[in-house]
């Protein structure tokens, strides 16, 4: 608190006619230089202009004010013209109050009685708060020069490559062996048909090769502490029990195990089988094996034959079943989430008999099924025949609040449409239909593959599938066609699900660990839908394709380099100026009940515990928005808001009253 | 009064500078800056301007411990009361919990407003506007919106309860009370915070309030309002033509008349309960015994007493909405831990404050113990 | 002026949108009563009940909040913690015996003068309609 006196310089501005054509000027003068503290009072053409600015600077050098008031136009309008006036002479720029005698009074307001007694009340509310007001200290904090990517599908792949080409470090961790997400599964990609493979492999070996990325692989983000700019983050690297500098990738491990060809493949979903050395696909990045601990005898039983037969088999000495998980500490200026999505569980609708019969496929299994690195190679067989008839059925998980997820997943139409190509291609015999609700292709060249396909003789019925059963050997699907109002039964040899986008099943515990919110569908809510689209209410954490909501790789593309861009901007200044007008607690009254940490969007409250037992709020002002919400549910009133705080504010209702 | 007179009117002058009173304050356990003797002794030496400007004057929780225990008879809560008066007649005033909104509530009650405090009444309650019985029911229905369910600062209570709970039992015994929309908070809160002027206007609005209800005795589940009724109206305003009443007086003696009776219990398991003394009914109108008989003459309930108790009594850490901090949360979590200690599975307490602190202490905390009121058990066991 | 009864009314708007929405009526010249006085706040959500009780107390007739369309609010969500918390300081001034319509919250948008001016309008005329709140001058 400064105890020196308060000495107040009050400027009415005319704003030529516009404030003094319907608002008293001189009479607002006159009532306001009675207040206490006032030492000058006087009105002027036009503040804004230089002679306007000079008079203050004037004032204050020679008066000796230390608090200026300006009632004028909105604070929006020349807030920090007028708080640069006083700076200049020597000021700090927050010992200045505005009254908003235009936009709010002269120009909505047509008595010229009613509209100076106002301006004096407006006026002598800024004056009240003026004197109460403290000096701030503007502040700025260092950005370091490095970031962090979490998760490396495609969206992690971009920002990463973007970041380092743009000469900043990047720390790019994943949790999975290799990176490539989910689009490294796919076989081919609409609308253009490129093979998956074909355009992320080259990408995948950028990022390995890059001088200044890092990939974490088979690691996970375990805690976040700090602020834009300093984030302090640790990482817990799982051991491969494959000694990372030792292996060539030559695979003799997983020939040579025991467990060979036994364990279900995730890569494949469930579809092939592998090794528990493995290497999740051939062109996986980086190349080197993994020793799955949950299936190795060794591991598990502390035994494998006499000796484990893959460390026998390995010429390079790389098996190393002494590896312990390792904590990597990193500090890093921005974060970019990439964590990506995981796929509808069909189980959630018994009525489709998925994980019952085995010719009922998720998309993905079929992506897996078609591909030529895949479990067939690509033959589309199942139980060793070709089928006959394929059914394809829209929107399963999606839209569908029978399962809480009301939102449209976005490629599942079109994937669903580049299956089906797929199969006619290979098998132009086989009949294929469709049941849609409604088909969605918004993308640039979606509606014109939409209608090649339709060309290609695909059926497509409108209607939503309500059961699947088993009919001898083949599937009944069963449907109404809402076109013709008649049910329609279809038999089937295989039918593909077009299974839906979901949040990460630990989606929530890494929001928690960021300390980022999602939106009502489960995926991490952006800071505007409009505005702000990669940006989260945390400054410097910025978010990248299907982990914000459902997208296809263009989408995913594009948003990445967005969420690059950010991280860049505040990387390539090195500095962020932090908000002034934050929140403070009293630690002397704070019962650390913990309100204040529930209400606050942005993580800036947190419960330290100062001696055993006993907590106490402390508020990190470079997270701090300055919102105020939690000063209003803080019980105890430990918390102040800068520049608005309670004695301020009431002294102002106080003046208007 | 200047200091000089307070220091005459309390007493402190015999302060023999023995430390009782620092040593038996809660508010010094925790904080040792905070002195009830250091503050006697500058009023002694004439620094009585320092104490009105002083923090700490607001952080006494007006308990009383070291009154009771003054071997010199020193009355240090109307020292407190009386510096507090002078201080605020300078501005100065406690820091507000809740953003003052409990004192604005009880400043509002003085204009005359037509409230409509008694809308907590339910078809099964019998009141009247007129009769023998005022049933005094204090700022429950204010701390509903404050402190109950979907309030700003929800610590899971349902005051109001309390005063449903409280025409029940009146009315089991036979009492049908006047219940009225002009009743006042009682000022209890004001008084203690040094507004004497706010203080006298609401015991006045209410003493018009009851005589107009014809009613010559008033009865009172809360203890604060219990004991400004009963010995701060006479003082500030003379005596009355009134008798006050405590619900647990009132109580007992129907139990012993044999008028209140409660069902057998069907089960062998006792109960366990602890019970906490509140600091104005206890220590200051000296009720102790009343609640005890009561409980004991429930059946299935075993009570078992805190390390402290009765005149011993922890205070529930905050008084008058003002400065209630940290230092408030380690004297409830100490009580809360005191009462779980005594392996009992509810801490029953007797006044609505006491309720709503110790609650609030349990939010986020690890404390498991179940708070009740004692009307809520006697409802819930009465025949 | 006139002998009609002429209301306190105070308001407080947030800064991002409905200040600036506020302004928006001023710069396109729309009209309305003076009987506001309009306090800014950062965001809505910084409004504590403390602050309309108090105005209350100190003679306002009306007290108004202004604040940013649901979804638009600056910091995610201050408008919906403002909604819950007026709601129920809409019953507390009802059982003070102030009554609940002398509390009104809205959302206006920067882009929406013409609504901060209709709507200041419509709560001046209804307060001026209610009158001064009952007996308080007694106090
Ligand atoms: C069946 C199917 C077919 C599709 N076909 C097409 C198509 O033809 N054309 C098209 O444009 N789009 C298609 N898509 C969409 C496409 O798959 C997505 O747009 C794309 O994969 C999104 O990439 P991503 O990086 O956001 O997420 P993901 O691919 O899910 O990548 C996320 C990565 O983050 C890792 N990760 C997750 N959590 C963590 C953590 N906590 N720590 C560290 N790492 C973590 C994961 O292991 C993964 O590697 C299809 C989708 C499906 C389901
Ligand atoms: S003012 Fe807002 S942003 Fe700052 S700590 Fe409080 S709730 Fe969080
Ligand atoms: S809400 Fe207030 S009392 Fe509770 S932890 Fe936060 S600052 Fe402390
Ligand atoms: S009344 Fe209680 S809190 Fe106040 S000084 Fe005495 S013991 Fe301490
Ligand atoms: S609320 Fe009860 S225990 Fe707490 S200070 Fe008051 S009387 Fe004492
Ligand atoms: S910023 Fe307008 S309501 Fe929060």
């Amino acid at each position: 608190m400064e105890t020196a006196e308060i000495r107040i310089g009050v400027y009415i501005c005319h704003c030529g006619i516009n404030i003094a054509s319907t608002v008293d000027v001189d009479r607002v003068r006159d009532s306001i230089s009675q207040l206490p503290n006032v030492i000058v009072s006087r009105d002027f053409k036009y503040m804004c202009s230089d002679p306007g600015q000079e008079l203050v600077r004037r004032d204050i050098k020679e008066k000796g004010l230390n608090r200026i008031v300006v009632a004028s136009c909105s604070p929006r309008m020349h807030e920090p013209t007028f708080r640069m006036t006083i700076q200049q002479a020597g000021l700090n720029p927050y010992c200045l109050e505005m009254a908003n005698i235009r936009e709010q009074c002269s120009w909505v307001h047509e008595d010229r009685e009613y509209a100076t007694a106002k301006a004096v009340k407006l006026v002598s509310a800024a004056v009240a708060k003026v004197s109460l007001l403290e000096p701030l200290e503007e502040k700025e904090v260092e950005v370091r020069p490095e970031a962090l990517v979490i998760g490396g599908g495609i969206a992690g792949i971009q920002a990463s490559l973007d970041i380092a080409d743009a000469g900043f470090k990047v720390y790019l961790v994943e949790r999975e062996p290799s990176i490539g997400g989910h689009m490294a599964q796919l076989d081919k990609t609409f609308p253009t048909l490129d093979c998956s493979a074909c355009i992320l492999t080259p990408r995948m070996v950028e990022v390995e090769r890059h001088p200044n990325i890092e990939l974490l692989s088979y690691s996970e983000v375990i805690d976040v502490s700090g602020y834009i700019g300093n984030f302090h983050v640790k990482v817990r690297k799982k051991p491969r029990y494959i000694a990372m500098d030792k292996c060539t990738g030559c695979g003799m491990c997983a020939e040579a195990c025991r467990m060979k060809g036994k364990i279900i493949s995730e890569f494949d979903v469930g579809m092939g089988k592998r090794s528990v050395p493995y290497i999740p696909f051939p062109y996986a990045v980086p190349s080197k094996y993994t020793i799955d601990p949950e299936n190795c005898l060794f591991i598990t039983k502390g035994k494998c034959g006499k000796s484990p037969a893959c460390k026998d088999a390995c010429s390079s000495d790389a098996i190393d079943f002494e590896q312990k998980e390792e904590i990597v500490e990193l500090d890093v200026g921005t974060i970019v989430v990439a964590t990506g999505f995981d796929l509808f569980d069909a189980r959630e609708k018994p009525e489709y008999g998925y994980g019952l019969y085995d010719n009922v496929l998720s998309g993905l299994e079929f992506e897996r099924l078609v591909s030529s690195s895949g479990p067939t190679q690509g033959k589309i067989v199942i139980d060793d025949k070709e089928p006959r008839d394929v059914v394809f059925v829209q929107c399963v998980g999606s839209r569908d609040k029978s399962v809480g997820n009301e939102y449209c997943s976005r490629v599942c139409c079109m994937y669903t449409a580049k299956q089906a190509h797929l199969i006619h291609e290979k098998l132009p015999d086989a009949k294929l239909t469709v049941f849609y609700i409604d088909i969605r292709a918004f993308g640039k060249g979606y509606e014109e593959f939409y209608d090649r396909v339709r060309e290609e003789g695909v059926r497509y019925i409108r209607g939503n599938v309500s059961e699947i059963i088993k009919k001898g050997d083949r599937l009944l699907v069963m449907a109404e066609d809402t076109l013709l109002g008649e049910p329609v039964d279809i038999e089937a040899d295989l039918v593909v699900l077009a299974t839906g986008i979901v949040p990460r099943k630990d989606v929530k515990e890494v929001g928690n660990l960021l300390k980022i919110s999602r939106s009502p569908d489960g995926f991490f809510l952006e800071s505007h839908p409009k505005m702000r689209p990669v940006d989260t209410a945390t400054d410097g954490i910025y978010l990248a394709g299907c982990a914000q909501g459902p997208k296809d790789i263009p989408d995913t593309v594009a948003q990445a380099k967005g969420a690059a861009s950010s991280a860049m901007t505040k990387m390539a200044r090195g500095k962020v100026k932090v908000e002034v007008t934050t929140a403070s607690v009293d630690t002397f009254v704070c019962r650390g009940c913990g309100r204040c940490v529930e209400v606050c969007e942005y993580g800036a409250p947190n419960l330290e515990e100062v001696e055993p037992g006993i907590f106490v709020s402390q508020i990190n002002d470079s997270i701090c928005k300055g919102c105020g919400a939690c000063s209003v549910v803080c019980p105890s009133g430990a918390i102040s808001m800068k520049h608005f705080k309670n004695e301020q504010i009431l002294s102002q209702i106080a003046a208007v009253i | 009064m200047n200091s000089e007179a307070i220091v005459k009117e309390t007493r402190a002058y015999h302060c023999l500078e023995c430390g009782v009173c620092t040593s038996s304050c809660p508010v010094a356990r925790v904080r040792p800056s905070f002195s009830p003797r250091l503050l006697v002794e500058k009023a002694l030496f004439g620094f009585g301007d320092e104490i009105v400007r002083d923090r700490d004057l607001w952080s006494c929780l007006v308990c009383g411990r070291c009154t009771s225990r003054c071997p010199s008879n020193v009355d240090y809560l109307n020292f407190i009361k009386e510096m507090r008066i002078e201080a605020s007649k300078l501005g100065e005033k406690g820091l507000f919990s809740h953003d003052g909104i409990l004192n604005t509530i009880m400043e509002l009650q003085s204009l005359s407003l037509r409230q409509k405090r008694t809308s907590w009444i339910t078809d099964d309650l019998e009141v009247a506007d007129e009769g023998e019985w005022f049933y005094f029911v204090g700022c429950l229905p204010y701390f509903d919106l404050v402190f109950g369910e979907g309030g700003y600062c929800d610590v899971g209570l349902k005051p109001t309860e309390r005063a449903r709970n409280t025409v029940r039992i009146l009315n089991k015994m036979g009492i049908k009370p006047v219940v009225s929309n002009d009743e006042r908070c009682c000022g209890h809160d004001l008084l203690w915070n040094g507004d004497l002027e706010g203080f006298r206007r609401l015991a006045e609005l209410n003493l018009k309030t009851i005589e107009k209800s014809g009613a010559k005795k008033v009865i009172c589940l809360c203890p604060e309002g219990y004991v400004t009724l009963k010995r701060d109206y006479p003082s500030y305003l003379g005596e009355q033509d009134i008798e006050v009443v405590q619900l647990y007086q009132l109580l007992a003696d129907k139990l012993k008349e044999g008028k209140l009776n409660f069902v057998e219990n069907g089960s062998d398991n006792p109960v366990k309960v602890t019970f906490h003394d509140p600091c104005s009914l206890g220590r200051i109108a000296e009720i102790y015994e009343e609640p005890r008989e009561i409980l004991s003459g429930i059946p299935g309930i075993e009570l078992v007493e805190m390390e402290r108790n009765r005149a011993d009594a922890l205070c529930c850490g905050t008084s008058g909405w003002v400065n209630c901090s940290s230092c408030s949360k380690q004297i409830q979590t100490e009580r809360l831990k005191e009462a779980e200690a005594t392996g009992a599975d509810i801490l029953l307490v007797a006044c609505p404050k006491c309720g709503i602190h110790l609650s609030c202490a349990k939010y986020n905390s690890d404390i498991k113990i179940e708070i009740k009121d004692i009307t809520d058990l006697i409802v819930e066991k009465m025949a | 002026m006139s002998e009609e009864f002429e209301p306190n009314i105070v308001g407080f708007a947030c800064n991002w949108c409905s200040y600036a929405g506020a302004d928006l009526a001023g710069t396109s010249r729309m009209k309305y009563p003076p009987n506001i006085r309009i306090i800014r706040v950062m965001c809505s959500g910084r409004v504590s009940p403390s602050f309309v009780l108090k105005a209350f107390q100190m003679g306002a007739d009306g007290v108004l909040i202004t604040g940013c369309h649901p979804g638009d609010c600056h910091y995610i969500a201050g408008n919906l913690k403002c909604e819950k918390t007026m709601e129920t300081t809409r019953k507390l001034i009802d059982v003070l015996g102030i009554g609940e319509e002398r509390l009104r919250l809205e959302w206006v948008s920067a882009s929406e003068g013409s609504k901060f001016a209709d709507v200041v309008t419509d709560f001046t005329n209804h307060i001026r309609g209610l009158g001064p709140i009952l007996g308080k001058s007694q106090g």
